[in-house]
């Protein structure tokens, strides 16, 4: 289908952009117009009106070259390349952007569509520099690559000491960034991409002809979140990857598939690497999480992989200084701490980034001990249904279901940060299907407009109840598919669990009004990839009671974000810390296990919306680190408490026997229960009065949040960068 | 209509017609092993006495005890055969003959723990 007009995207500031929700009734949709016969190649195609030349020559198989063209942006038509020629019409015509007519006949291998392209691909060429020996986008340049196959097979181009190829200063976009801009083709993705996918409107073209230019304008940094993809978009060398600049090229590396862990929503990543090392993360095509996109620091925190790594077991000495040991006495030393502890006193603390393998051989390895305290850092609130109905603690309504959403409410959570590409799906609803967005919170920049309601926790109790008099309420009440996003960091106040209660209420209520029966309202969004299944597995969220108890040993199982720290705890008190990281929680260690990053080990994460999935192994451990699992299942059998399970498919048995839901990798399983949930949430309506506040408020507070993005030297540039540019007077 | 083939193949036997020949033939080797023992610990100065070298000599018998096929026992006699020509003539060195015991090599680990010390997956 052609794309719509972008009437959101330009008219950002305008109040009536609005239609009235009552014109188009979710069930009264047209129905689907009927389809009819165009002829690629003589191959006969049946097609809807409205598809363009290019649509229709891939349904048949026929790929017609393009420069400008993406199915993800709008139809620019600028670069000509799939120019192709339509039987009785005088000229050709650009396949991006031409719709087709019923009975059209294109040819896209005639003589005239081949002399076309030859002759756009000389003029490309012309301006072109001849670097790509020097060239980071050599091997996987779409320039390159057309230029073999369409290109003309010799060069008239003699001009080269006379006037010269067109020469242009490159920008500076910031720190991830690198631009060769004399490269540029003027396809005009990157500036679409911003002002349409990132909602940052800085890039533009100036000049006509020769003289045109893709830039910022004035000399400014890139400020998304989003702003990697854009190299990945260019076809050409013109952006490219600053950190990778010079490392490799695309023929020397391996790609493995895996999954990113820095954000809660579960990114499919394509690792590349080179002798035992991770050189950098590209983005996989996945429809149901990230589409091809990837946030900045899933893509370039990899550099943190290699830096303040734990590489050996340590323990401290007499001085207390932690000493490299081996394996053995550092296991040893660990097992008599866990064993000589009494039950009550032992407590476990799942971080950020650990994966469901080693939080189940955790949780079993402790309840084998006798202790019940396995926590996670981040807290839930356990009144009224708790974590034990899934659907509680999980985005209902799953990612890719957001852009058919016609309203959107963020209860304090700031999704442009806390997880960037349901961002994306957001905006892609405002944009391009006329979403409207109400946030409640402190005011932050989404990238699109919002209703800021406020920042006070009593409004979510008003529309709960229904008293509350604002716009709101109505169009929540009258949207055909509403879409309640509550931030999980919330729910640490005191006033947390009404505030679930309330939400819960509020989308609930909502939910029973709906004609579409499947259609899930209640989001939360939890701020880490490990969140959802330590809950799954049976974690405690949080940390608060069985601290104050006075622990004598502490397990921390990448347990870096400071929620236990030295002076909580009693004095003797034994902390045995297992990660990948050196960070605050290897810094309180008497004792150091070293584990797998995510890159490292094969291990299942469930995302946000209970999605499970794989990372797979993509380089080795460093020094004598270990996979987590194996830690714990040999630290099990050192203490006399030996966990069955020998090889990780047995580890994985388990997994399924705790919850089916863990191993069934890429698939959500539908949650229910909302009712009982909302039914035990009714006595924990207590008035609030608190104010929502979010963690993550300007975009320098996004780049570190987890150990392997703060000690990545790129995120500390992006930082600065950031902070930087936020000086300028740009 | 398709003749069928027999299921079964004669072929040529290598040195036995048939299994009790061949069960001969490798009891044969076993006694000349057996009673060359006395004389390898005289010749090769092995820190092994008689009884090791017996049960070595039967290890490597009931190695090959499932085996059926008269063609293969054939075979496994006739390189015992040669093994015993090198050792009769001192063409095998004091490391050859010991290298049955393979005293340098070091087991990998087989057990968890074991794996997991020495980093083996």
């Amino acid at each position: 289908m052609l794309r719509q007009p972008l009437s959101r995207a330009l008219t950002l500031s305008s109040p009536v952009r609005a239609a009235p929700l009552a014109a188009r009734p979710y069930s009264a949709a047209p129905p689907p117009p009927e389809k009819f016969e165009v002829f690629i190649d003589d191959k006969p195609v049946q097609v809807a009106p409205g598809t363009t030349i290019l649509q229709a020559a891939a349904q048949v198989g026929v790929e017609i070259p393009r420069f400008c063209y993406h199915e993800r942006l709008a139809v620019a038509g600028n670069c000509r390349m799939c120019l192709v020629e339509i039987e009785k019409s005088p000229k050709p015509a650009a396949a991006c952007a031409m719709p087709v007519m019923k009975g059209m006949r294109i040819k896209t291998n005639s003589d005239l569509t081949r002399k076309a392209r030859e002759g756009v691909m000389e003029f490309l060429l012309v301006n072109h520099p001849l670097d790509c020996p020097i060239c980071d986008q050599g091997g996987e340049c779409d320039l390159q690559d057309q230029s073999m196959a369409f290109g003309s097979d010799r060069s008239r181009f003699t001009d080269i000491h006379f006037s010269g190829k067109r020469a242009v200063e490159d920008k500076d976009v910031g720190p991830l960034i690198k631009t060769i801009m004399t490269r540029c083709i003027h396809c005009t993705r990157c500036i679409r991409f911003a002002s349409e996918v990132a909602g940052v409107d800085d890039f533009g073209t100036t000049g006509r002809g020769s003289d045109m230019q893709v830039g910022t304008y004035v000399e400014k940094m890139f400020l998304s979140e989003l702003s990697g993809n854009i190299i990945d978009l260019c076809p050409v060398g013109a952006l490219t990857s600053k950190p990778y600049s010079f490392a490799a090229r695309p023929w020397e590396t391996r790609r493995i598939d895996s999954v990113d862990v820095l954000d809660p929503l579960g990114s499919n990543i394509v690792v590349a690497t080179r002798t035992n090392e991770v050189l950098r993360i590209l983005p996989r095509t996945n429809e149901e999480i990230n589409e091809e996109w990837l946030s900045d620091k899933s893509r370039f925190a990899c550099d943190g992989l290699k830096r303040q790594r734990l590489v050996t077991p340590m323990m401290k000495d007499s001085r207390g200084n932690l000493v490299p040991v081996e394996w053995e006495d550092a296991m040893v030393a660990a097992a008599r701490a866990l064993r000589d502890c009494p039950p009550g006193k032992l407590l476990a603390v799942a971080g950020d980034l650990a994966d469901a393998e080693s939080l189940v051989a955790l949780k079993d390895l402790v309840n084998r001990l006798g202790s019940e305290n396995t926590c996670t850092e981040q807290y839930f609130p356990l009144d009224g249904a708790g974590i034990d109905l899934r659907s509680s603690y999980l985005c209902n309504t799953k990612i890719a279901n957001v852009e058919d959403s016609d309203f959107v409410l963020l209860i304090g959570t700031n999704t442009r940060l806390e997880a960037p590409l349901l961002n994306a799906r957001i905006r892609k609803a405002f944009i391009h299907k006329d979403t409207d967005v109400a946030y409640i919170g402190p005011k932050v920049d989404l990238t699109y407009e919002y209703m800021h309601v406020g920042d006070s926790a009593s409004i979510v109790k008003d529309l709960a109840s229904g008293s509350s008099s604002h716009e709101v309420l109505k169009r929540l009440e009258s949207a055909q598919r509403p879409v309640v996003i509550l931030g999980a960091d919330q729910l640490k106040t005191p006033e947390g669990p009404a505030l679930l209660a309330y939400t819960q209420e509020l989308a609930l209520r909502l939910q029973d009004k709906l004609q579409d029966k499947n259609w899930k309202v209640l989001n939360v969004l939890q701020r880490t990839a490990s969140q959802v299944a330590a809950l799954d597995i049976g974690y405690q969220p949080g940390v608060g009671k069985a601290l104050a108890d006075g622990p004598q040993v502490v397990y921390l199982l990448g347990a870096d974000s400071g929620v236990v720290s030295r002076d909580q705890l009693p004095k003797g008190a034994v902390v045995i810390y297992q990660g990948h990281h050196g960070d605050a929680g290897a810094a309180m260690a008497d004792i150091v296990l070293p584990g797998a990053a995510y890159t490292e080990k094969r291990a299942t994460y469930v995302n946000a919306e209970g999605r499970a999935q794989q990372t797979l192994v993509a380089v080795t451990p460093p020094g004598k680190a270990r996979e987590d699992w194996k830690i714990l299942r040999a630290l099990s059998e050192v203490i006399g408490e030996r966990l069955p399970y020998d090889n990780l498919d047995e580890v994985r048995d388990r997994l399924s026997q705790i919850s089916p839901a863990l191993v069934t990798y890429g698939d959500v399983q539908a949650n229910n229960y909302f009712a009982q949930a909302r039914t035990l949430a009714q006595s924990l309506q207590k008035p609030v009065s608190g104010k929502l506040d979010v963690k993550l408020k300007q975009l320098e507070d996004f780049f570190m949040t987890d150990t392997i993005s703060r000690a990545s030297p790129t995120m500390a540039k992006c930082v600065q960068a950031v902070i930087k540019q936020k000086q300028s007077k740009y | 209509m398709v003749v069928g083939r027999a299921a079964t193949k004669a072929v040529r036997p290598l040195l036995s017609k048939e299994f009790c020949e061949a069960r001969r033939r490798a009891i044969g080797l076993y006694r000349a092993f057996y009673r060359y023992i006395p004389y390898i610990l005289t010749f090769y100065d092995i820190t092994k006495n008689e009884e090791d070298m017996r049960w070595k000599l039967r290890e490597y018998f009931y190695k090959n005890a499932c085996i059926t096929d008269v063609r293969v026992i054939d075979l496994l006699v006739i390189k015992g055969y040669c093994e015993l020509k090198e050792v009769t003539n001192q063409w095998q060195q004091k490391g050859h003959m010991m290298r049955h015991w393979s005293p340098t090599i070091e087991r990998k680990p087989t057990d968890f723990l074991g794996k997991f010390y020495a980093g083996i997956d």
